[in-house]
């Protein structure tokens, strides 16, 4: 499934500074579709270089990080157990940086 | 009450080798048989007696280091400070001690019975000569939370035994222990009281709602001991680490207001005035005495918080083992704000109420304005409300009596439910609503009663 | 997570206050499902009361906005210069901006705020520590490693606004503090105990005694909410680590507010509450106010804060003004106020005594 994501608000520091990513996720095998459930370890293993603490606590993302799934905020759509599509745009924002 | 880690380990002197564990920082100098041991010795003398080792290694203020006996007379001395410095408990005084089965208030019923134990035995010395003071009398208190969190007839009827032996055993005059279920309050009522606490219960949906109305309910039910037993005294085993926790989890309610009456010394806005004469004490020292005497706990009720009281306590925990002296600072802290009225004993010997109070004052630098009692009090968790909180003096519905912090967390939002829900309320909560803090008002209006020999109005 | 109060009961999948356009997000302060022309509209609406019922500014009065071109204060000039404009607040705004000369990190962020001058019409005024002290951050780090740095930094920044507010001859300045930035402060302020600050940390005006009064309108408003807004308004801002913070145990008290907001939302704001009630004896002394010997700046002491860092500074002894030592004021200085000025450092150091 091919996956536009972006990191905002610092997070892009743990992605060597590269702000937009465009993947390629392969799908669960044992249900062919994607929630932000598996998202997050795929985005953690694969795209997260350093200090992993920053962006997820638990099975979730840090307290602190928003999530945006197409311009939408993922509280609407069930946060973990959003699911996702082909070339949806998914937003990370860290709130813990900056003045 | 759940027990934290412990924090400082006691030294097994009966082992062969050194089996000192040290929080300290200091290095473990090479036990020397034969050269000068001086300066080893010196490193690891009691602080207090300097003439046993240490064994005893507290992590708080100064990094104390003791020998058993001066750790325990140092912990016994905080706690006799708080006592006579704040006229806690007085010689006609019958004193209730609530008990949890913890290590706080096992330490704070061992040390009131040692402290009533001495004063026995100054009376009995006293024999020919003036015997004007009597000794005061301990009573103990275990409330029954089964009800609400359940366990088996088995687990139940073993704590309570070992409770009756713990205060079957404490020194002498014999204690009358008072067990009582959580839905003490109900008793009056004809229905059934359990039915209606676990509806009670049942209709607040926050979590720390519920955890807070069950803390108030227990407050009641001491309340209810003492008062139909006749003790003019609660003490509770409260200690810093438990008030530093209090602090935050107030502060994080919107509580700030009303912090200042629930962490001083003494607290009379209840029936009963409620003393904490272990405010002074941390945690891990009462547990280290606990371990270094064998005074035996009960571990039953004491599932960890949740909600909003489950994270302070894991966030003091955090701070603590980044800083062992964070919990006195937090206390210390909340110690300068200003305490109301009713935080001082009334009675008792003129001269060291008002002594206590010029000291306050002095140190509070109280403006009388500010010693005016608040108007009203919460009729679920009796906190003292100032004039933005509730501007109507008095308010029709229930919900508008009560605190913005109780409103929100645990009285239900839609009116129905609240209908409901003032139907399960015992009786005494609902009498507060409507009468208001019987015991303040009679307190303010004092000095404007006739005593029962002259006319009555 | 706590969700019987407000919140999400009805899964209708319209705005909640429209009714017409769909949801694009969940308020984090009340828990509402709400588009984003709404969300704009109450975000905007909120702030425009704090400003009135607060009554923060006059007409006609000359306002320096602290930008660090970071996501606080980017928002807060957009969202001031807006309302000015609606509301007709008849002010006149200025962008006030600090360069510490931090290599990588402020050269980036004044970069954005040079950006925002045009973006928002709103003229801009650097003031750099070079040209204030002689010395820029890096120079200092340099000379005295990392221990006390954001000692030197805080008070230096301090004066720095008041400068470079007194250079533009504003009558107040506004900074981007937001809730939670204070509820964090209200916390930290219990745990070192100073009760001082405490007393005075919820206030939304500080300073009205001294050279520039300073103003915090998003005193209520949730970080959250800010960024969202700055995400869908597509606001240009900067963001990152100061490269020479450490993550002090602020730290702890920033993961705890989070975590409370993620099952009590309205925590954030009750603290605030707690601190706006604490009692607190009003009769703390304030020191006598006079001026600096050396630089004429407001001062109780013989010399100010900055003066003494920077004699240290000059003359090679780096720790003169820090801890307990006796400095040329001549009598011991309150390390307080260096832990107070140290461990408030978090975000872009913009979080100083106030």
């Amino acid at each position: 499934m091919q996956l536009t994501l972006e990191f905002g608000g610092g997070l892009e520091l743990l992605c060597d500074s590269v702000k937009i990513h465009n993947v390629d996720v392969d799908l669960p095998a044992e249900t062919q579709k994607l929630t932000m459930k598996h998202l997050l370890p795929w985005v953690r293993s694969n795209l997260i270089k350093e200090r992993p603490e920053m962006f997820i606590k638990g099975d979730t993302v840090r307290p602190g990080v928003l999530v945006l799934v197409n311009d939408c905020d993922w509280e609407l759509s069930g946060q973990l157990d959003t699911t996702l599509e082909d070339k949806d745009v998914v937003v990370f924002i860290s709130t813990l940086h900056g003045g | 009450m759940a027990r934290d880690v412990i924090r400082v380990r006691v030294a097994t002197k009966t082992d062969s080798g050194d089996q000192e564990e040290q929080l300290s920082t200091e290095k473990k100098l090479p036990a020397d048989a034969n050269g000068d041991d001086n300066h080893r010795r010196h490193r690891m003398m009691c602080l207090k007696c300097k003439a046993i080792e240490a064994t005893v290694f507290t992590g708080g203020d100064g990094g104390g280091r003791f020998c058993a006996d001066c750790f325990r007379s140092n912990l016994y001395g905080k706690f006799k400070l708080a006592v006579t410095s704040n006229a806690m408990i007085s010689p006609t005084d019958k004193v209730l001690v609530a008990f949890s089965g913890g290590p706080s208030s096992r330490v704070a019923l061992q040390f009131v019975s040692e402290m009533q134990l001495k004063a026995q035995k100054n009376y009995d010395a006293t024999a020919n000569r003036d015997r004007s003071l009597p000794v005061f009398g301990v009573g103990v208190a275990f409330i029954d939370e089964s009800e609400i969190h359940p366990v088996t007839s088995a687990v139940l009827d073993k704590a309570v035994e070992d409770i009756k032996q713990i205060v079957f055993n404490l020194p002498q005059p014999t204690k009358e222990l008072h067990v009582a279920p959580i839905n003490h309050n109900y008793a009056t009522k004809t229905n059934d009281g359990e039915q209606m606490l676990k509806n009670l219960m049942n209709s607040v949906g926050d979590a720390t709602g519920k955890e807070d109305l069950l803390a108030h309910l227990r407050m009641l039910s001491l309340q209810k001991i003492a008062t139909e037993n006749g003790y003019t005294k609660l003490v509770l085993g409260s200690c810093t680490s438990r008030i530093a926790c209090h602090v935050l989890a107030a502060t994080v309610k919107g509580q700030g207001y009303s912090l200042a009456a629930d962490i001083q010394y003494a607290d009379a806005r209840w029936e009963v005035p409620v003393v904490l004469p272990l405010r002074d004490c941390q945690l891990q020292e009462l547990n280290v005495l606990c371990s270094l005497d064998s005074l035996k706990i009960v571990e039953i009720f004491n599932e960890p918080c949740g909600g909003i009281n489950g994270l302070v306590s894991s966030f003091v925990k955090v701070l603590q083992e980044e800083n062992p002296s964070r919990e006195c600072t937090i206390v210390r802290t909340a110690g300068k704000l200003t305490p109301f009225p009713f935080n001082r004993i009334p009675e008792g010997n003129v001269d060291d109420a008002d002594l206590v109070s010029q000291r306050r004052q002095k140190k509070f630098n109280l403006k009388p304005i500010e010693s005016l009692p608040p108007e009203s009090f919460c009729p679920l968790c009796n906190s003292p409300m100032n004039c933005y909180s509730n501007p109507e003096p008095r308010p029709q519905l229930f919900r508008a009596a009560c605190c913005p912090s109780c409103q929100y967390q645990i009285l239900p939002d839609e009116p129905s439910s609240m209908d409901q829900f003032y139907s399960l309320l015992p009786e005494s909560i609902i009498a507060r609503a409507k009468n208001g803090n019987q015991k303040w008002i009679r307190e303010k209006i004092q000095d404007f009663l006739l005593s029962d020999g002259e006319d009555e109005a | 997570m706590e969700e019987s109060h407000g919140g999400d009961k009805a899964r209708s999948r319209l705005c909640c206050i429209c009714n017409q356009r769909r949801p694009a997000l969940r308020r984090p302060k009340t828990l509402q499902q709400i588009c984003r022309e709404c969300f704009y509209v109450v975000f905007e609406e909120e702030i425009h009361r704090v400003i009135v019922d607060n009554k923060l500014f006059k007409s006609g009065e000359r306002i320096a906005i602290g930008a660090s071109g970071g996501k606080d204060s980017t928002v807060l000039a957009y969202v001031m210069s807006e309302l000015n404009r609606r509301h007709n607040y008849g002010l006149d705004l200025f962008l006030l901006s600090v360069d510490e000369g931090i290599t990588g990190y402020r050269d980036d962020s004044l970069e954005t705020v040079k950006r925002n001058e045009v973006q928002y019409g709103l003229p801009l005024k650097v003031v750099s520590y070079k040209d204030l002290y002689g010395w820029t951050m890096d120079e200092i780090v340099k000379m005295i490693g990392l221990k006390n740095n954001c000692t030197f930094c805080g008070v230096f920044r301090r004066q720095a606004l008041d400068r470079g507010a007194a250079l533009l001859k504003v009558d107040k300045l506004a900074t981007g503090h937001n809730a939670d930035d204070i509820a964090e402060t209200v916390l930290l302020n219990i745990l070192r105990g100073d009760i001082a600050r405490l007393s005075r940390c919820t206030s939304i005006i500080t300073g009205e005694d001294g050279p520039i009064p300073r103003c915090k309108p998003f005193k209520y408003t949730y970080e959250k909410e800010i960024v969202m807004y700055a995400y869908f308004k597509k606001l240009d801002y900067f963001s990152t680590e100061c490269i020479y913070s450490p993550n002090a145990y602020r730290g702890f008290a920033r993961e705890f507010i989070k975590d409370l907001e993620r099952i009590r939302p309205r925590a954030i704001l009750d603290i605030i509450k707690s601190g706006e009630d604490f009692r607190i004896a009003t009769s703390t002394k304030m020191p006598e106010q006079g001026t600096c010997q050396r630089c004429g700046y407001i001062s109780s002491q013989k010399w100010c804060k900055a003066c003494v860092l920077l004699e240290g500074l000059n003359r090679g002894l780096p720790k003169l003004g820090i801890g307990r030592t006796r400095g040329i004021n001549g009598d011991r200085q309150k390390d307080d106020q260096q832990i107070g000025v140290k461990n408030l450092q978090s975000k872009a150091c913009e979080s100083l005594d106030f």
